[in-house]
């Protein structure tokens, strides 16, 4: 987590992509695994968490904001989106050869990957989790 | 897209209700699963309790061009399924109608 949010800073997509990878894996691993603890279930509470909502809707979200201020000709936020969303041809045209749109873009296509991201029938697998979490949840957790 | 639509409400509180909506509806939900492409031809808007750009609901809405109205706070206890509604985009505001 701590390199997706320092790629993050850095916007490098390549990396970001990786790191959102390895975490998945992680998560994956540890659903997957009979002899997970109730440790390492909660270290995949917190991916779930932090790739399911934290990151996307907080984090990126920022990230966004923040950077959508630097692209010339300026868009604003809601413009962005709603023309990579829509595929609206006139304004990705417009932005077709300039780097930092299509920088921003990329990261954008890669947040959308995790917001749509379904695996056994449930947003990123969190009925798998919710199960197996339950099922281990120590009588006295409070 | 239009600004001002009236319909029926459809209340979503987990994934099974989306199969269980039949005509177009409005969508009202604490927050959208990606379940919901699957009736995508049904919705004829979504309201939404929580309010981000990035949510499901917010990339949905984006992409198949459908009417989208965020941050109404407690939508899912103010309505029930079947209440009819008017819900104007621009103004941000939901009501009952008769």
């Amino acid at each position: 987590m701590k390199n997706l949010l320092k790629y993050t800073y850095l916007l490098n997509v390549k990396e970001i992509e990786k790191s959102i990878q390895r975490l998945w894996k992680r998560y994956q691993k540890i659903l997957n695994s009979k002899k997970s603890s109730w440790e390492s279930l909660n270290e995949a509470r917190s991916i779930l968490y932090f790739l399911g909502y934290l990151y996307p809707e907080k984090i990126a979200l920022e990230s966004l904001k923040k950077r959508i201020q630097c692209i010339e000709p300026s868009i604003n936020l809601d413009k962005f989106l709603s023309a990579i969303d829509g595929n609206n041809t006139k304004i990705l045209d417009k932005y077709k050869k300039n780097k930092k749109f299509n920088v921003l873009k990329d990261f954008y296509l890669i947040i959308k990957r995790i917001k749509n991201r379904v695996k056994n029938n449930s947003y990123l697998d969190e009925e798998r989790f919710n199960k197996i979490y339950f099922r281990t949840k120590p009588k006295d957790y409070f | 897209m239009k600004s001002v639509i009236k319909g029926k409400v459809t209340i979503i509180r987990n994934k099974k209700d989306y199969y269980d909506i039949k005509g177009k509806t409005i969508l009202v939900a604490k927050n959208t699963h990606p379940d919901l492409v699957i009736v995508i031809g049904k919705i004829k808007a979504i309201v939404t309790e929580i309010d981000n750009k990035l949510c499901h609901a917010a990339i949905i809405a984006r992409e198949f061009k459908i009417p989208l109205l965020m941050g109404v706070k407690n939508a899912t206890k103010r309505f029930k399924t079947n209440d009819k509604v008017i819900i104007d985009i621009e103004n941000k505001s939901i009501s009952k109608i008769k």
